[in-house]
């Protein structure tokens, strides 16, 4: 034993090796028993710890990118959608229901009842989500977590108060408010568009779905997040609005409404060459960004949604459909018959033709027996497929939602005196836009261009996509040069002296149609649809300009006294702003004309006419304000036409065809 | 049969020989402890390291996502203010009229402005002395002068 000893002390190094070793074991015994559990863990309860090692440090939430915006040809934001913050309470969290609905309803200026009694609903069913404010502006949200901070909270997020949190939203605002309201639509408190180009465009402008994390240390420190840069953003949308011109088109069609006492008026302004809409208004119009408090009606657009009778406007395919088959020349005469009609039974009156005259000036004085007679030359037929060339009947395909295609009955439908009726316009609904696309193809050498709305769609500035337009040729350039000078005699001579322009030639086309009324049952000759179609300059014409007025109450309200002058407006406006270069004078003879109120007469005085002075607008406005005194007392100027059983085809009964009453006419 | 141990023979004590201490590998035992110590310290420093800077990171996203918010605020804001609309809202604001035949009708009267930018201009620069009479109404012309006069618009 002692030897033994003698013998260990002898040999410590020995001693401590042994020692070392065993250390050595040790750890490594340690380590590996660590090892196993480590495999264990990872292995076999991976899934599981994993699940509750991220939900101790992960905020996983959901958000949807911004949606895209809507802009103006010129890039200006016409609808965009801004960050803002909505306020929910986990009622799970709140214990003090009673003192937090206080200061809640404190803080949103909300009713402190109302806050209490959602919190404790919520709370009975065990909800662990409740909204308490939505879409709060920033600004509110700093001033409502001073409100609600509670000093010695430990809460990692705003507001520092138990149960409250904020979550990410977005807003859609309307820089412009009202500006082309119809157009652009708007979009519900959940991002989804619900009219206009919002809506046609969901796909387009809607900001996709993202799922968030956030890995928060042990203080509520993020420190680790999803990257959604690869997320693709959503796509802006560029319409051919101009916003400028669409607000001066806006002022000067809420001008003419109110001041013709109208009850609704629609104005398109249309690039014939591009096909390009710069402008539709529609008024009454309501703010975008209060539309809930708008009436649902305002909502519609109607410049594309709704059908009109368009009266003498249509006057144009009747008489292009006429040309083009060279069935009439624009100078060779026709006979009125006294100025009256007999088609069918049906006796239609005209008291401004009575005898001889030229077609040309037919059309200048919107005469319906000139319209018919040449309506029959053409031939049902003939004028049906007309009118489908020109678009009628079908839509446009323009980027709006909702688009109606108008009325337009196929000629085994038709009635004896349905060819008479179509020829002046009545028996037949169509769009203003329609009608504002027929007379483009006029202004653009018979090329029909299919409108568009939609300029192309950019996404983070870049363009993805351009509309393509579609040009089809309705008419040859004869016919469509040959049109352009009859619509200019309307003008110049004819019922649209008021939409003659300072600087600038123009041409187009008036319509006066009675509406049916629904609650009649018949035509209502007191209630009007009042228009002007016409485009400048005549040569080279750089815009198309509709205007239609909705039951005009002034004494004259045809479209020549209520919707040329706005069509005026808007040209001499627009026009400059368009950079196209005056053409054209104020001709002495015709302003006077204007302003002493007398008829077309003759063509002859066409030379004398094109003579310049230095006449103002002034005195047109002056003529425009005290009004026409040849006209008749009930501010009819077409009183004496014959009224016909006319009316909107959509509107009339069947039995009203017959009718052999001589009914009036409008032009 | 002859004794393996006779009990003549003296008892020897065997002593195993030990093998020598294998320092080569002690050491490099102790090296490879050292290393994992130092690595493990060094994983939890670049751990804490990049807590750090992911704290940070999420941080200066956070602000660069609310600069990118207040800036769409700001854009928006611009849009508002550079509508038609609140242009002229402006501009009536500060005392800018629309173009009527009424303002047109106006600026024909441009002999009066004029004589009273004459009397205005008397005014400045007479001496503190004649303040009080030059305070007093000039003229009838100028009692008369509509006090909305409207800025000069040259007359086309």
């Amino acid at each position: 034993m002692n030897k033994r000893k003698i013998k260990q002390k002898n040999d410590p190094v020995q001693t401590i090796f042994s020692r070392f070793m065993l250390i050595v074991a040790f750890f490594a015994i340690w380590i590996g028993v660590i090892g196993v559990r480590l495999v264990h863990l990872q292995v076999n309860q991976h899934s599981w710890l994993l699940e509750r090692a991220l939900d101790q440090r992960r905020d996983e939430t959901k958000s949807k990118m911004l949606r895209g915006s809507i802009l103006d040809r010129s890039n200006r934001a016409l609808a965009v959608s801004v960050k803002v913050k909505s306020l929910y309470a986990d009622p799970q969290e709140i214990d003090d229901v009673q003192g937090t609905a206080q200061k809640v309803a404190t803080a949103l200026k909300l009713k402190t009842q109302e806050v209490a009694s959602t919190i404790q609903e919520a709370k009975d069913k065990k909800k662990r989500f409740v909204w308490i404010g939505r879409k709060i502006d920033e600004s509110s949200v700093v001033k409502i977590n001073d409100q609600l901070k509670v000093a010695d909270l430990k809460k990692y997020d705003e507001p520092k108060f138990k149960g409250l949190h904020w979550k990410e939203e977005q807003k859609r605002s309307y820089p412009y408010n009202s500006l082309a309201a119809q157009v652009i639509g708007f979009s519900d408190l959940d991002d989804y568009g619900k009219a206009g180009i919002e809506l046609s465009q969901e796909q387009n402008l809607r900001g996709a779905v993202i799922e968030k994390w956030k890995d928060r240390d042990r203080l509520g420190r993020v420190y680790e997040e999803s990257d959604d840069e690869e997320r693709e953003p959503p796509k802006d949308v560029v319409l051919t609005i101009s916003n400028s011109i669409q607000y001066k088109v806006e002022e000067a069609l809420k001008e003419g409404v109110e001041s013709a006492r109208a009850k609704s008026g629609m104005a398109i302004v249309l690039d014939p060459k591009t096909g390009e809409i710069l402008a539709m208004a529609n008024y009454p119009t309501f703010d975008l960004n209060k539309f809930s408090e708008a009436t649902p009606e305002l909502y519609a657009n109607k410049s594309v949604q709704n059908a009109y009778t368009p009266g003498s406007v249509f006057k144009l395919v009747t008489y292009g459909s006429a040309l083009e088959e060279k069935l009439i020349n624009p100078n060779d005469e026709l006979d009125c018959n006294n100025g009256t009609l007999d088609i069918a039974g049906h006796i239609f009156n005209d008291k401004h033709c009575l005898t001889k005259i030229s077609y040309i000036n037919a059309f200048a004085i919107s005469s319906n027996i000139g319209a018919i007679r040449t309506g029959q030359k053409v031939g049902k037929d003939k004028f049906f497929n007309f009118a489908r060339q020109f678009g009628f009947g079908e839509q446009t395909g323009v980027e709006l939602p909702a688009e109606s295609k108008g009325i337009l009955r196929s000629p085994e439908k038709w009635s004896a005196d349905s060819l008479a009726s179509m020829s002046i316009g009545y028996e037949i609904g169509v769009t203003a836009l329609q009608s504002a696309a027929a007379f483009a193809t006029i202004a653009n050498d018979g090329i029909r261009v299919k409108p568009h709305i939609i300029k192309e769609i950019q996404q983070e500035g870049k363009t993805v996509s351009t509309t393509q337009v579609e040009k089809t040729q309705v008419v040859s350039s004869e016919t469509a040069r040959q049109l352009r000078q009859m619509m200019q005699q309307v003008v110049l001579k004819g019922t649209g002296k008021r939409a003659q322009l300072n600087g600038y030639t123009s041409a187009g086309k008036t319509g006066t149609a009675w509406k049916y009324d629904e609650k009649l049952k018949k035509i209502n000759d007191e209630k009007y649809i009042s228009s002007f179609i016409g485009f400048a300059p005549i040569d080279n014409p750089s815009v198309v300009i509709a205007v239609i007025l909705d039951e005009p109450q002034v004494a004259m309200r045809d479209g020549g006294h209520v919707s040329a002058p706005i069509f005026q407006d808007i040209a001499q406006q627009i026009l400059p702003e368009l950079n196209v270069p005056p053409d054209g004078f104020v001709r002495q003879e015709i302003a006077e004309d204007i302003i002493e109120g007398k008829e077309f007469k003759s063509d002859k005085n066409d030379k004398s006419s094109q003579k310049t002075t230095e006449k103002t607008v002034e005195k047109t406005e002056k003529e425009n304000n005290s009004g026409n005194p040849k006209m008749t007392k009930n501010g009819n100027p077409d009183s004496t036409v014959t009224k016909a059983k006319t009316a909107s085809i959509e509107t009339k009964p069947k039995n009203e065809t017959k009718n052999k009453s001589s009914g009036k006419g409008k032009t | 049969m002859k004794k393996r141990n006779s009990p003549n023979e003296k008892k020897v004590q065997v002593t195993r020989e030990r093998d020598p201490i294998p320092w080569r590998y002690c050491l490099l035992t102790l090296v490879c402890g050292l290393l994992l110590v130092v690595g493990f310290f060094w994983a939890a420093r670049q751990h804490f390291s990049a807590m750090d800077f992911g704290i940070r990171n999420a941080k200066l996203r956070e602000q660069k996502k609310s600069l990118e918010d207040e800036q769409r605020r700001l854009y928006l804001n611009k849009e508002i203010l550079l509508s038609p609309a609140e242009i002229k809202k402006m501009a009536k604001k500060i005392g800018l009229q629309d173009i009527t035949s009424a303002n047109i009708e106006a600026i024909t009267a441009e002999p009066k402005s004029e004589k009273k930018d004459e009397k205005t201009l008397t005014v400045a620069t007479k001496k503190p002395e004649d303040k009080d009479k030059a305070a007093q109404p000039k003229d009838k012309t100028q009692k008369d002068a509509p006090a909305n006069t409207r800025p000069q618009i040259a007359k086309k």
